[in-house]
This record gives structure tokens, C-alpha cells and sequence, in this order.
């Protein structure tokens, strides 16, 4: 990893920072992370393993990682290819419980609130790394800092599980060899062969059909309607007659409306 | 089996109650969805034909595919099968699909599909999580409409079940989906002929009455959800094909040549554009929505909507209730009804919401309406006439209408019960079917389900549905890229280059562009028998056995490239053998295609069918077309035509029958498939039970 990749301007820091104080006073998790990690039997054995667990830093500053996936919760189509995209990349089976992203919808909803898109948000202060009792949550630091589980070190514990703030959890439980997983950007694709990771593609931003899903760069904002959940769509979109809102008229027709013949008085 | 199959199709008898299991292996040959389907049902009552629908021996298929569960674009359909007592004169052994996720989940839940058979003495529900199989009592779901059903049982699946959380379907086994259900409505609980199978808002397997079959085996509803995945031959070789699939997409980012194809008019259909199907959010201002896809599909035809209406909804689906079908029959309207696409679209998108918690079909409920008011115009329906009802005809057209209709059809009340016999049997019952089919006021063309192409013109269609068991309804077989290119006006290809490239893509009989003449005289060829005969193969193969939507396959020509050459004959071989690991080639599928038809064939030869039977209404004989614009080859040169004031010939069409049956192997006699025919197909015990009733081609 070249030096200067991991120089962040002073703006970018100061946001970073900003960010990270905004992501723990809205989730809150700090207190409720501890508090579970001494509940869980599981947790209890491996921390009573020196060897196993790690030590517990206060204040851990994580490199932020190189790579996040943004989406367009109002684009998807709920089709699911981006889910069976991630399984068969990874493990090659087409399976939307061992995706690494998840997409819920609600046939009965109304949009925007019928589809709820939920990929991994790499984040700037990940809990799954910080309160995995071995190890096995942990950031790349040679593949753009991707938060990554190891599932080798994997006891299946399942604390990253329980840790993960978000709703559904990001970390996924793979419950074909009882081991947990994640995102990784495509770091690690058995099954394709496209170089993965920041500055590589990802299965899930390839197959989506709506061009929904979209890898970027710099880490957004952690709120999720600003951050994550952005907007994909262009003006071809919305020729589509697909619109968020009854006042907008997609340009399309609007330039029909405005070369039709005027009517006569 | 090296991938595609989860290798097990489970069995439910309702009347022992008993569940077990099918071994997927010994059906393999037939590919998956129709055409397992099609083998099952001849293996388990085949020789207990002909009886009807509603008995309990009828045996209910619905199978998943190959592709089910996996991103091979737009495979989410499942397909249904069994005796349909919407199908007129006979109950034939039917078809019909619908998409959405239930064939994905049920593959997730390791099933390749699940046969139903018997039924229950009381109303029951079929609970299917991963390989944990129940049934379950339906009481306090019985009498619901689809849409509070399906909730209902996803609360029962999962008690827990909270939008957008992880659920715990087993130990240490999670899913964030919810169930996928499929249900039956009050209309099939009645045992009502248009009663359809709905799942999701607005997934209908609308054809062949299976609602009213639910109904008769006291089975309101199969659930499924799975935690598992779909094992794929060559992972790699799937994600490629898939990624190569792109280029035939509509890029709805960067659309090629968006300046001629753009906006929501007919080249929507052409393009496959996302949203399209929908056509109850047109005018301005417009309803915020998304489109929404069923698994698997890039396409997306759907939407949901700001207001929840319509939702999930598509093509008959979003049109079968509006108001302009009354309009077009002359028929009385309400105040302020204003049409199709006007102002009262919200009507529309109401009444088809209706019809879905009912769970009518909207292919068998548009008919009915219209016929209802051309009764009325002619003086023949209302209080006092001889067909003598209460529906408030004079308020046609409004909502209070539509659901009066529709409940009293739905709980067999009053003129509703005749009305829930289907336009057909309700015509039949008032001696006015073959007045009425002959004159064109009840245009059923084939099997008691209505014309959807003009037959006069766009032949394929008609004969499709005429040697099947109900309207073809394969869109994307000549319909959207030769007819609907040229209905739009600015086709992308002329007539010529149309037919010369889409015809290059119709393997094994490519090179023939005549099998697209739709000429008066190119309607009768022998090019068109070809043409007719790879419909049905591809229908039964690619299409049935891959669970493939037609609004999607095949792709033989395309406006998305610009050499508009589609994926079809290529794709189809790629897709397969990348997730089954069989190196099956395009002309072998379509092979099987033809295997698969002759099965279906003889179920119906069994059931009673003969030549004869296979008729057209007067009506295609002696009223003429109003036009189907298609390509022709006329005079020396091909051009877009519509047709218009053609009829067909008696003897032209009997003579079409004739070549058509020998060119299939089957005996032009009686249109009975023959030994060699069976025998040279794998199909020997089809030909034994075939001679044993005398009914050997």
C-alpha cells in the first residue's frame, strides 16, 4: 500500500472524526455492546482464554476503509440479483441467506418504505471488529482497509452478530460450516475472478440490473439517509415515469409538452 | 445432479394427509417445471383419465426450474399444472404461472417443486420451512381475501416476524425474507372457474381456474421459505453469463438510442423497460413508484406505488378491471368514469386490487365484464330480461359496480353463481354460446379463453392456442418484436430485415424468413407450420421447463444493441449448461420441447381430444379483421401490413391442421400421436395407455 494512500487531508479527518462522534451518539452502542459480550456464554468461554482474546483498547482509531457500497434504496427493484450475485461469488451457490447483502421488501408497502436495502457499511468505527473475542473480525490493512472476517479464526461465537448496530445485522451467519461472514468488497471470491476490494469491481454493483448499488471511494456520511442511501438516478430514470415525487414531470414529456401544437382559443 | 436441482419434489396427499417425497433424478429428462410437471401428473393419474377438475384425484404440480432461485434472468416464475375447470368444453390438463419469489423460496427450502393430490375434509394450509413440512389447520384464514391471508400466514410461519430484521426459521438457520405464499382467494374457496391463484400483491396464475382447485381440496394456501441456496455446475461460467447478459438489457442508466425508444409508450414493451407492465400510472400527475421485479428478473415490469395500489400488478393484471372495456362495448358508464389512461385510472387500479383479494383471474374476468354489458345493450340481461339479475348494470363502469360484481361472483351469489361457471359455461347455461361465439360478441377463440391477438392475422397465436389448452400467452415470441415494433410506428428493422433476423435465431429451423410471412397465403405455408411447431417447443421447453417469463424469452432479435441481433438461440444452451453442468444444445431443448407437447398431447387425447374438437369460432370465418399490423411478403417484397379485412379460410385452416400433425408426428386423422412418435421420444408407456384406449395416432 503506497504511503500516501493513507494521508487524509485535515478535511477529510475532521469530517471522519465528525462522522464517527455522530455514528456512536445516534446508535448508542458502546454501552450495549459491553453489556451483551459478558451475557453471551459463548463470549464468556473465549475471553477467558488469554490466548484467544484480544486486548480490549479504549479509543481504538481504525484506518478508514479504501471502499464502501452506496445504494439507491428507491431504484432497487427488489430482484434480488445482487444477493445471489454475493453467494455465488463467494461460495458458489445462489442463496439469499448466505448473501452478504440483504434486500427485504414488503409487497404490500408504499413506496419508498416497501424495500429496505442493507449492505455492509465498512464502518469508520466497526463493532464487529472491535468486540470479536479472537480476532477474526479485522481490518485488511494490505486490501484498503476492508473490515473483514477471518474464517478460519472464526469461533462462531456469534458476537459480531449481536454487535453489528444495524438493522438487520451486516454480519451474516454462514450456517453451512457455523462460521460468521461479511462484506469484503469482493476481496475474496473463489467463484469470479475479477479483482475485487477497492479499486476492483463487486459482484453485487455488476449484476444489479437498476444500477442500484455503486462502490465509492471516501466514506459517506454515517447517517443513513444522507450517507448510504443515496440517489443513482438521472434523467433516464425518471422517462421512465418514475418519479419520487407528483410534481416532478420527467423531461421527456415535458419536452413533448412543450413542442405540441398549441391549442386555439 | 450436478446443479440446478435440489434433487427432492415433495408430495402432499390432503386426504391421508400423508407427506413425502419425489426423487427429481427419474424426471430429469423432462427438464424441470412444465415439463416434470406434465410427467408426474400422466404417472400418477394418467390412467385414471378423463374426470374432472374439481375431483380429488386431480393432482395440482407446482414446479420450480432449474433456474428457479438463481439470477438467470427472469426465471421466477412458477409454473402450475393440473386438471382446469375454467377450460371449456373440457377440463383439460392445464397450465399456468405466475412470478414473484415463491419459486425461489420453495428452492431455497430444497424443494424442486410440490405436488398436491387428495383433499382435505377440513380447510388446511401447506407450511413449508426448508425441509420441515406441515399441515396446518386454516382455520381463522378460511374466508379471507389473498392479501390478509398471505399476512396471516407469515405471522404463523414466523411469530416473531419483524420487516427488515433477521428471523431464526431454524436453529442457527436465518433469513430476512418473508414467507412466499400462494393462496387461493373467497372466489376459489367457492369453487368458482375463474378462481385464480394469487401470491404477493399482484402475481396471478390466472389461467385454468387452479383457485377453484384449491377450493375443492379445502387448501387455501402453500407457504414456503428456505434458508438454504441452489447448487450451480459452474459458478464462474454463471457469473460471466450473467454479466454478458448485460449488453441485451436496457441500460437504464445510459439506454441505447434513448432519444428514439424513450418514455413509457409502446417501445416499453419492445425494450424491456423497467416499470412497463404497469399501465395504471401514465398520466399526470404521476404516482411516485419504483418498478418492482419478481426474483431473478432484470426487467422489473412492475411497480409499487406511493399509494400501495396496483402493487406488484402487470399487464392484464393492472388492465382486466377499466373502465374503457365497457366503453369499447358501447356499454353504459357511471358519471365520471373517464376511461382507460383518464382520470379514473384510480378506479382501475381499485377494481383490479378487488379482483385480486378475490382471486378472480383477470384473463377470465375481462371477458365476463364485457360480455356482461354487451347482454345488457342487446336488452337480453337485467331485471326482468331473460337474463334476468339484479346487477346494477345502468351504474357500469363505477366502483360500487365492479364490487358488487365481483363479490357475488366470488361467493356465488345470485347471478353470480351462473356468473362463476366462467363466460363459457354462463353463456351455455342461457343457450347463447355458439350464437354468440359465432357472431364475435363472446370472442372466445380457443378453450373458453378470449382472443388476445387477432387470429385472422397474427395465425401463430391462434394456432399456438388452438393446438394447446388455452391462449398461448408467449408475448416475446413474435408478438412485442415483430407486431408491437410495427405497431409503434418506427420500427427499429424493416419488414425484410426482421424476418431474416429473427428467423436466423429460430434454430433447427432457422434460415426460413416465410416462417414469418403473415401473408394470407404465408399464414397456411409450410414455413408457418415450422413456425407454429417451434412456438409450441419452445413454449414447453425453454419457457415451461426453464420457468422463463414470455415477456422476456426468447430474445431473437432486440432493440438494445446495435446490431439488434437478442441472446436467443445463444443464451438459452449457455445458461444451462452453466448451472446444470449438461452440455444441452439449443436444438435439443427444443427437442425435448417437442417431447414435452406430445405428453401434453395425450393427456388431453386421453381427456377426450380429437381433431375435430380443435375449431375456431365462426366468427375468424366470416367477420372480417380489423387489422394486426405484421410483417409480409407480398408481391415480391416484404412490408408491414395490418390485414385488415381478412377472414380465414375453412379449408385452408383444416389443411394447416393436417400438415401441422404430420409435421409433429401425429396422425392427421384424428391429430392422435403415434407410436413412433412416443417411442422415439422416451414416451413407450404413453403409447401403451394410449392403445389400450384406442386412441393411438
Amino acid at each position: 500500500m503506497p504511503e500516501d494512500k493513507n494521508k487524509e487531508s485535515d478535511e477529510t479527518t475532521e469530517k471522519k472524526r465528525y462522522s464517527r462522534r455522530n455514528f456512536l451518539v445516534k446508535s448508542g452502542t458502546v454501552a450495549a455492546v459491553q453489556g451483551l459480550v459478558v451475557l453471551t456464554p459463548a463470549i464468556a468461554s473465549a475471553t477467558a482464554n488469554p490466548a484467544a482474546a484480544p486486548d480490549k483498547k479504549e479509543q481504538v482509531e481504525y484506518p478508514a476503509s479504501q471502499g464502501y457500497l452506496v445504494y439507491d434504496s428507491k431504484k432497487c427493484a427488489g430482484c434480488t440479483t445482487c444477493m445471489v450475485s454475493c453467494s455465488l461469488a463467494h461460495y458458489g451457490v445462489q442463496s439469499l441467506s448466505l448473501s452478504r447483502i440483504q434486500m427485504m421488501q414488503d409487497s404490500w408497502g408504499k413506496f419508498p418504505y416497501d424495500v429496505k436495502m442493507a449492505p455492509c457499511r465498512q464502518c469508520i468505527t466497526p463493532p464487529c471488529v472491535e468486540n470479536c473475542p479472537v480476532g477474526a473480525a479485522y481490518v485488511d490493512t494490505k486490501n484498503g482497509n476492508v473490515r473483514r472476517i477471518d474464517s478460519e479464526k472464526c469461533i462462531g461465537c456469534q458476537t459480531c452478530l449481536k454487535m453489528c448496530p444495524q438493522q438487520p445485522h451486516r454480519t451474516v451467519w454462514n450456517h453451512t460450516i457455523g462460521k460468521s461472514s461479511k462484506c469484503d468488497l469482493c476481496l475474496d471470491t473463489p467463484y469470479w475472478d475479477e479483482k475485487g476490494g477497492p479499486g476492483g469491481k463487486q459482484a453485487c454493483v455488476e449484476a444489479c440490473p437498476m444500477k442500484a448499488i455503486k462502490f465509492v471511494a471516501e466514506a459517506p456520511n454515517q447517517q443513513e439517509t444522507e450517507g448510504y442511501d443515496v440517489n443513482l438516478r438521472n434523467d433516464h430514470w425518471l422517462n421512465l415515469g418514475l418519479v419520487d415525487s407528483s410534481e416532478t414531470i420527467p423531461p421527456v414529456i415535458a419536452e413533448r409538452m412543450k413542442n405540441a401544437p398549441k391549442r386555439r382559443e | 445432479m450436478a446443479g440446478g436441482y435440489t434433487g427432492k419434489i415433495l408430495r402432499v396427499n390432503l386426504t391421508t394427509k400423508t407427506i413425502s417425497k419425489i426423487d427429481t433424478a427419474q424426471y430429469e429428462a423432462f427438464g424441470g417445471g412444465h415439463g416434470i410437471g406434465s410427467a408426474i401428473f400422466f404417472d400418477l393419474v394418467g390412467d385414471q383419465l378423463p374426470f374432472g377438475g374439481f375431483d380429488p384425484r386431480n393432482v395440482i404440480t407446482i414446479m420450480t426450474s432449474p433456474f428457479s432461485g438463481t439470477f438467470m434472468p427472469s426465471s421466477g416464475r412458477s409454473e402450475v399444472q393440473g386438471l382446469g375447470p375454467m377450460l371449456y368444453p373440457i377440463e383439460w390438463f392445464g397450465h399456468s404461472s405466475f412470478g414473484g419469489r415463491f419459486t425461489s423460496q420453495l428452492k431455497y427450502a430444497g424443494w424442486d417443486g410440490v405436488v398436491v393430490d387428495g383433499a382435505s375434509s377440513d380447510p388446511v394450509w401447506i407450511n413449508i420451512v426448508d425441509d420441515k413440512v406441515t399441515i396446518e389447520s386454516a382455520k381463522g384464514i378460511w374466508g379471507m381475501d389473498t392479501w390478509e391471508a398471505q399476512q396471516e400466514i407469515s405471522r404463523r410461519v414466523i411469530p416473531n416476524l419483524r420487516y427488515g430484521e433477521w428471523a431464526e426459521l431454524a436453529e442457527n438457520r436465518f433469513s430476512t425474507q418473508v414467507p412466499a405464499v400462494v393462496c387461493c382467494g373467497p372466489a376459489g374457496e367457492t369453487k368458482s372457474r375463474l378462481g385464480c391463484l394469487v401470491h404477493g400483491a399482484g402475481s396471478q396464475a390466472a389461467l385454468c381456474g387452479f383457485g377453484g382447485v384449491f377450493g375443492s381440496k379445502n387448501l387455501k394456501a402453500i407457504s414456503a421459505i428456505g434458508t438454504g441456496g441452489v447448487p450451480i455446475a459452474d459458478p464462474k461460467a454463471f457469473l460471466e453469463a450473467r454479466l454478458w447478459f448485460r449488453q441485451f438489457l436496457w441500460d437504464v442508466d445510459d439506454p441505447y438510442q434513448a432519444d428514439k425508444y424513450e418514455g413509457r409508450g409502446l417501445y416499453s414493451l419492445i425494450s424491456g423497460q423497467p416499470s412497463g407492465g404497469n399501465v395504471l400510472n401514465t398520466q399526470l400527475p404521476l404516482i411516485p413508484a419504483r418498478a418492482t421485479a419478481c426474483a431473478s428478473c432484470p426487467r422489473g415490469c412492475r411497480m409499487r406505488l406511493a399509494t400501495g395500489e396496483s402493487n406488484e400488478a402487470v399487464c392484464a393484471g393492472t388492465m382486466a378491471v377499466n373502465v374503457r372495456s365497457t366503453q369499447s362495448m358501447g356499454g353504459p358508464l357511471a358519471p365520471g368514469a373517464g376511461g382507460f389512461g383518464g382520470g379514473d385510472s384510480k378506479l382501475s387500479r381499485q377494481g383490479n386490487d378487488l379482483m385480486m383479494k378475490l382471486g378472480l383471474g383477470h384473463w377470465q374476468f375481462m371477458p365476463l365484464q364485457n360480455y356482461l354489458v354487451s347482454l345488457y345493450k342487446r336488452g337480453l340481461l337485467g331485471k326482468g330480461k331473460k337474463i334476468d339479475c339484479d346487477l346494477p348494470m345502468e351504474e357500469a363502469g363505477s366502483m360500487g359496480y365492479y364490487d358488487t360484481l365481483m363479490r357475488k361472483i366470488a361467493a356465488r351469489v345470485g347471478i353470480g353463481n351462473d356468473l362463476s361457471e366462467a363466460c363459457a359455461r354462463f353463456a351455455e347455461k342461457y343457450g347463447m354460446l355458439q350464437e354468440d361465439l359465432n357472431n364475435g360478441n363472446l370472442p372466445l377463440t380457443y378453450w373458453g379463453t378470449m382472443e388476445h391477438y387477432d387470429t385472422r392475422v397474427e395465425v401463430e397465436w391462434g394456432f399456438g392456442s388452438l393446438f394447446g389448452e388455452r391462449d398461448l400467452m408467449q408475448h416475446m415470441m413474435a408478438n412485442y418484436p415483430l407486431h408491437w415494433m410495427a405497431e409503434t410506428g418506427s420500427p427499429y428493422l424493416t419488414a425484410e430485415e426482421a424476418a431474416k433476423m429473427y428467423t436466423d435465431a429460430m434454430v433447427p429451423y432457422q434460415g426460413d424468413p416465410m416462417m414469418v410471412d403473415y401473408s394470407e397465403t404465408g399464414n397456411y405455408s409450410d414455413s408457418k407450420v415450422k413456425q407454429v411447431a417451434w412456438v409450441k417447443h419452445y413454449e414447453k421447453f425453454w419457457s415451461g421447463a426453464g420457468g422463463f417469463c414470455g415477456w422476456r424469452w426468447p430474445m431473437c432479435i432486440t432493440n438494445n444493441t446495435p446490431d439488434h441481433h437478442g441472446p436467443t438461440p445463444n443464451a438459452e444452451p449457455k445458461f444451462w449448461k452453466a448451472v446444470t453442468g449438461k452440455d444441452l444444445s439449443f436444438a435439443e431443448g427444443m427437442a425435448t420441447g417437442h417431447k414435452i407437447y406430445t405428453l401434453d398431447r395425450s393427456i388431453w387425447v386421453l381427456q377426450g381430444r380429437h381433431r375435430d374438437m380443435e375449431k375456431f369460432p365462426d366468427y375468424v370465418y366470416n367477420q372480417k379483421s380489423r387489422g394486426n399490423i405484421m410483417p409480409m411478403y407480398q408481391n415480391g417484397k416484404w412490408s408491414y401490413e395490418t390485414g385488415a379485412g381478412r377472414t380465414l379460410d375453412r379449408a385452408e385452416v383444416e389443411e394447416f391442421k393436417t400438415k401441422f400433425y404430420k409435421f409433429e408426428g401425429y396422425n392427421p386423422d384424428n391429430g392422435y400421436p403415434t407410436r413412433d412418435t412416443l417411442e422415439k421420444a422416451g414416451l413407450k408407456k404413453v403409447a401403451d395407455l394410449l392403445q389400450s384406449r384406442n386412441k393411438l395416432g
